[in-house]
């Protein structure tokens, strides 16, 4: 953009862009930087909000790599889901705090993305009491599922589990990343003192966790309980 | 009674920021046009407040859009904050007043902080960062400097970041700010007003209130690797008004007991129950820019009955910041002149 560029400007203006220096970040920056200033993953889930409007629709992405990564893997972690259709469906609606729930399947991994309302570990109890034998079947299926099913002898563990496969939910404003990575101690937050290292902050996090959910997600319509909304609508529970 | 001391020291600091400043002009935000227009309240506004322009009669409105900059040049391709400043003329030459901007919160959250962040952003000589400082930051994941505009000799920039990473309060904003470009139009632009209101409701019900306006056009700035241009976006809202009006709708946020309810620095979460207050139709440049754009004196703290101000400190010393600055311009007299 700058008029009077020399061409080693130009040159280095679109480093960041050559498919060179793109290999050189990916195989050589990036684990440095992650060796140099480690940064811990974050902590799947929501964070904790005292305010009613961030304890209502919150957001469950759990994401469980599958043991058996073929399409016979992965057909019957469907067919664990599909033919216990009702008995899933069923148990949802005596949790009473779910609003949307579904199953996907998105490479090797099983994913289940909910909404729900309230405190997350009240959600998995729940979850628990209602279809917890259903799920143990699906969680029989995931990478490290056997330590904790049954799910009803091993519920603080189950829960933990649940949590640990929760996606984290990055901060919808950009820089309270470095306030969460310094709260849970997660890392160097060194942009913290140099707000020009924020993207190196994200990216490690990155490094270190993969997955993650972008912020909390966009509402139409304010937010209610799944309760209130079907009391609002007139169609009974 | 005479101005606060602070808000003269405000206004001065300000303007000491922009060394090109042309006497007789605003601090900040200095290029504008404004239009004319209709605000209508939706259906739902007047069971929110009780304010007369939301009471769903049409009301004449006057728009001041402008550049964040504080020079009497323009450069509209520049990445910069941008105004929207709204007159909201009501019945027996009353009138309130809606500011807001293209950033989506405030640099800092005291009215002193504010006045050290406006002497320490003074600009000082820039020149593009060099090839091989640029690597070592590219090295290092650090995002290089920007170069700066065509033209551009100072900048206060490295004041603005030294700030913010010495405030943590500070850095949302700066780093927002940093890459907020420039808008295609005025009418392809959010504007938020950045402060906590109280508005009451006809049952006596006040609530926790922050206001922004959403473009139906929709929102989109410039290709920010494309070389800028000085002068378009005058030019482009006249031939917009030509063939139809450019509309915006009133988005009211409603805030919940715990959140950030006096510190303009933290935006509320979008979480947040939002309300339709009304839908804004310009159609028309205002055919005397010295009266509508250039004399004109808005004010954030003037209102009417059914919205007050919170305690937001910033909030409250706009006010006395405003008049001192009208008073410096000659701008028309507004209703705390003289207070």
């Amino acid at each position: 953009m700058q008029n009077g560029q020399g061409w080693l400007d130009r040159v280095v203006d679109r480093l960041p862009e050559t498919r060179l220096f793109q290999m050189v970040a990916r195989r050589v920056l990036v684990p440095y930087w992650a060796w140099r200033t480690p940064v811990a993953p974050q902590p799947g889930g929501p964070p904790f909000a005292a305010q009613p409007g961030d304890n209502l629709q919150r957001m469950m992405n759990l994401v469980m790599p599958l043991k058996d990564k073929s399409p016979i893997g992965r057909a019957r972690a469907a067919m664990a889901v599909a033919q216990n259709v009702d008995e899933i469906y069923a148990g949802l609606n005596n949790v009473g705090t779910v609003h949307f729930a579904r199953f996907v399947l998105v490479d090797d991994n099983l994913c289940m993305f909910s909404v729900y309302d309230g405190d997350f570990t009240n959600y998995i109890r729940d979850f628990i009491a209602t279809i917890g034998s259903v799920f143990d079947g699906v969680v029989a299926l995931i990478e490290g599922g056997d330590a904790v099913i049954p799910s009803e002898s091993n519920v603080e563990a189950f829960i933990d589990w649940v949590h640990a496969h929760d996606l984290y939910q990055a901060p919808d404003f950009s820089t309270d990343l470095l306030t969460e990575q310094a709260a849970t101690g997660a890392g160097a937050a060194s942009a913290q003192d140099d707000l020009r290292l924020l993207p190196r902050d994200l990216i490690l996090q990155l490094h270190a966790n993969p997955n993650v959910s972008l912020g909390s997600g966009y509402r139409f319509y304010p937010g209610y309980s799944a309760a209130q909304v079907r009391h609002r609508l007139g169609v009974g529970w | 009674m005479s101005t606060p001391p602070i808000a003269r020291q405000l206004v001065d600091s300000i303007i000491a920021d922009f060394p090109d400043h042309a006497a007789g002009t605003r601090p900040v935000h200095t290029i504008g046009i404004a239009v004319t227009g209709s605000f209508t309240a939706s259906d739902v506004a007047r069971s929110y407040c009780v304010a007369e322009h939301f009471q769903g009669h049409p009301v004449p409105v006057t728009v001041r859009f402008s550049n964040g900059s504080g020079s009497p040049t323009e450069h509209d391709g520049w990445s910069d904050v941008r105004g929207m400043a709204t007159r909201f003329h009501l019945r027996n030459d009353a009138a309130t007043d809606l500011i807001a901007m293209t950033l989506g919160e405030f640099f800092t959250k005291t009215v002193e902080s504010f006045l050290a962040f406006t002497k320490e952003s003074r600009p000082v000589a820039v020149s593009p960062e060099g090839p091989w400082q640029k690597i070592r930051d590219m090295l290092a994941l650090k995002v290089p400097l920007p170069d700066p505009m065509p033209g551009q000799t100072t900048s206060g920039s490295a004041g603005l970041l030294n700030f913010a990473n010495r405030h943590g309060y500070a850095q949302l904003s700066v780093f927002e700010a940093a890459g907020i470009g420039a808008p295609v139009s005025y009418a392809r632009a959010s504007y938020h007003a950045v402060h906590t209101f109280v508005v009451t409701a006809p049952d006596g019900t006040r609530r926790y209130v922050r206001f922004s306006w959403q473009p139906v056009a929709g929102v989109r700035t410039t290709d920010p690797t494309a070389p800028p241009i000085d002068k378009y976006l005058h030019q482009e809202l006249a031939e917009r008004l030509s063939t139809a009006p450019a509309e915006f709708t009133l988005m009211m946020t409603i805030g919940e007991t715990g959140d950030a309810l006096f510190d303009p620095t933290r935006p509320w979460p979008a979480k947040r129950v939002r309300v339709v207050m009304g839908s804004l139709l310009l159609d028309t440049v205002a055919a005397d820019q010295a009266a509508s754009c250039e004399h004109i004196s808005f004010n954030p703290c003037r209102l009417v009955p059914g919205i007050d101000v919170s305690d937001d400190p910033i909030l409250k010393a706009r006010r006395d910041a405003y008049e001192v600055s009208r008073e410096l311009r000659g701008g028309t007299a507004c209703p705390f002149h003289g207070e």
